[in-house]
């Protein structure tokens, strides 16, 4: 039921939006709106963040360690709030969700760490049928979805292979894979490459070009130069907490 | 719903068999607390059942000169039934007097022999009165040292087992309140082992419950298996406790079982088993979720 209901608030504010939005090719997904954020006793993180992401974009932020290239995306999946402004998606303000309501929002978002976060205990299988159990999927749903998402990431293979068992790459695509499991809109990846060897890498940044060609927006934190280049999209770089630079073909550079 | 409950089910048990000694040492002091909570439940009771008992047995006796007739004596117990205090009144004639007597001391010979010497009978026949309540006796003696028939009246026999109810009362008071500022004690403790349990178990679940959260799996799921991981401490603990206490009064019973008026304490406490249980379930499994709540709360970051 809520699901459905759900569904139905997407689609009015996407018809709103397209409405709006008549002479752009695509809706606006996210859109930061003067968002600042910082701790006490501490330096600003992110200082007047202006920006909009549409649907289907893939987007490269990049920075030095300490940009705030993290806090963006955290800022993205609700996992941190903004001190000031607010960051709108899908038409909605993040501070609007209620805490219970907010879980279902990040069903709408994957996301991928340079440290995989998966679980050591778990089979491949396992780990990306945990992220459909934990939302309360049935069984036969899981048993059907998770070989599918698998093999989409080349892995359908590995499935009762244990984490450790697989080398770095191998790994992000399981993260990928979970990730991915709930059809998100947006895959938010934070420095996904960071552990791994060069080839390895630049698979990942394919994989991650494929998924945005069949609909999915990716926002992709990164300070590797090779993988941004290679997506070679929308290109914005960070520095102190300011976006210094917003290219919409771009390649990796300090401006 | 089924589902989510039988997941996050599966999930806190297999917590509480992974954490092996931790749960022991958490089940074990709850244990302890219930129990002290079901054996303070259980004195009360037996407290409650003597103090009835022992009631009952208070009377107010008139006892009738040896000519007065037995016409007299029912004017006179017509008289007394007025008297509003009063619940019953038992007519004792003086061959019931003497019958009871002979079966009261059927074995010694001593009264017996005595008795057949004497002859005729030297009971007197006598009205035994009962008040609704313990504390009403004192005016009810009042009222018979100055009835009208008092020419009729050889002596009241009253008074004997006024101060014992007195003593018994507060004696059972002092233990109640003892016992239950013990139980409180053994309560905060067990919250305290509890929480620090939980604790321990967000604490080494803090990869899953991230990964849970970034997957968006709703608070309520995250919550649960620490929740059911609480109520499970107080549901084991309670069944053991009561196994305890059970095992301990069947013991008591050998030099105790005079206690009840039944004569068995054991059967006594069986009859209350449930309650006792249920009692105890019921406290183990708040003291399980509060201790649960209070960890999640303070470590459990949703």
């Amino acid at each position: 039921m809520k699901r459905e209901n759900k569904i139905k608030n997407e689609e009015s504010s996407e018809e709103k939006y397209s409405r709006e939005m008549e002479e752009e090719h695509s809706p606006v997904l996210i859109k930061f709106d003067h968002v600042s954020k910082f701790f006490k006793n501490d330096q600003d993180i992110l200082t007047d963040i202006n920006l909009e992401i549409r649907k289907g974009e893939f987007v490269s932020i990049v920075g030095h360690s300490g940009a705030g290239k993290s806090t963006f995306l955290k800022l993205i999946y609700a996992e941190e709030m903004p001190t000031e402004g607010s960051v709108y998606f899908d038409g909605v303000s993040l501070d609007m969700i209620s805490r219970r309501k907010l879980p279902y929002h990040r069903r709408r978002i994957g996301t991928i760490f340079q440290d995989f976060k998966l679980l050591s205990k778990k089979t491949v299988f396992e780990n990306v049928a945990y992220a459909m159990e934990v939302c309360g999927a049935p069984r036969n749903e899981i048993l059907e979805d998770v070989p599918q998402i698998l093999d989409i990431v080349g892995l359908g293979d590995k499935m009762e292979k244990f984490p450790r068992q697989l080398s770095g790459g191998e790994q992000q695509r399981v993260v990928l894979a979970r990730a991915l499991i709930h059809k998100p809109h947006v895959i938010a990846a934070d420095e996904p490459t960071g552990n791994l060897d060069p080839v390895s890498s630049m698979e990942m940044v394919k994989l991650l070009l494929d998924i945005n060609k069949l609909g999915t927006t990716v926002i992709l934190a990164s300070h590797d130069h090779d993988i941004v280049n290679k997506a070679a999209k929308r290109v914005i770089v960070l520095d102190h907490g300011k976006i210094i630079c917003d290219d919409a073909k771009g390649k990796y550079k300090i401006c | 719903m089924f589902l989510i409950l039988g997941r996050t089910m599966r999930e806190s048990l297999i917590n509480f068999w992974r954490n092996g000694w931790l749960s022991v040492a958490a089940v074990s002091v709850l244990v302890l607390s219930l129990f002290v909570v079901g054996a303070v439940f259980m004195m009360g009771m037996v407290a409650d059942n003597v103090l009835k008992n022992v009631e009952s047995k208070v009377n107010i006796s008139v006892y009738f000169k040896s000519d007065v007739s037995e016409e007299k004596i029912a004017q006179s117990k017509k008289d007394l039934e007025n008297f509003k205090e009063i619940s019953s009144i038992e007519y004792i004639s003086k061959d019931k007097a003497l019958e009871i007597f002979k079966r009261d001391n059927a074995e010694e010979p001593v009264i017996m022999q005595s008795l057949d010497e004497i002859g005729e009978n030297p009971l007197l026949a006598s009205l035994v009165i009962k008040a609704n309540n313990a504390s009403q006796y004192q005016a009810i003696a009042d009222y018979v040292d100055n009835v009208s028939f008092k020419e009729d009246v050889s002596r009241v026999n009253y008074g004997k087992n006024k101060d014992l109810i007195d003593r018994l009362n507060t004696m059972i008071f002092q233990i109640k309140k003892i016992g239950l500022a013990v139980a409180g004690i053994f309560g905060i403790v067990s919250i305290l082992i509890i929480f620090n349990t939980i604790r321990i178990t967000i604490y080494t679940h803090k990869h899953e419950i991230e990964v849970m959260r970034l997957v968006g799996s709703s608070n309520m799921f995250i919550r649960l298996p620490f929740i059911f991981e609480g109520i499970l401490y107080g549901v084991i603990a309670s069944i053991v406790a009561s196994l305890i206490l059970m095992i301990s009064i069947k013991f008591v019973n050998v030099y105790a079982s005079s206690v009840v008026s039944s004569g068995n304490l054991f059967s006594f406490y069986l009859s209350h088993a449930l309650s006792i249980l249920g009692l105890q379930i019921a406290i183990g499994a708040f003291l399980g979720i509060a201790s649960s709540w209070i960890a999640m709360r303070k470590y459990l970051k949703i």
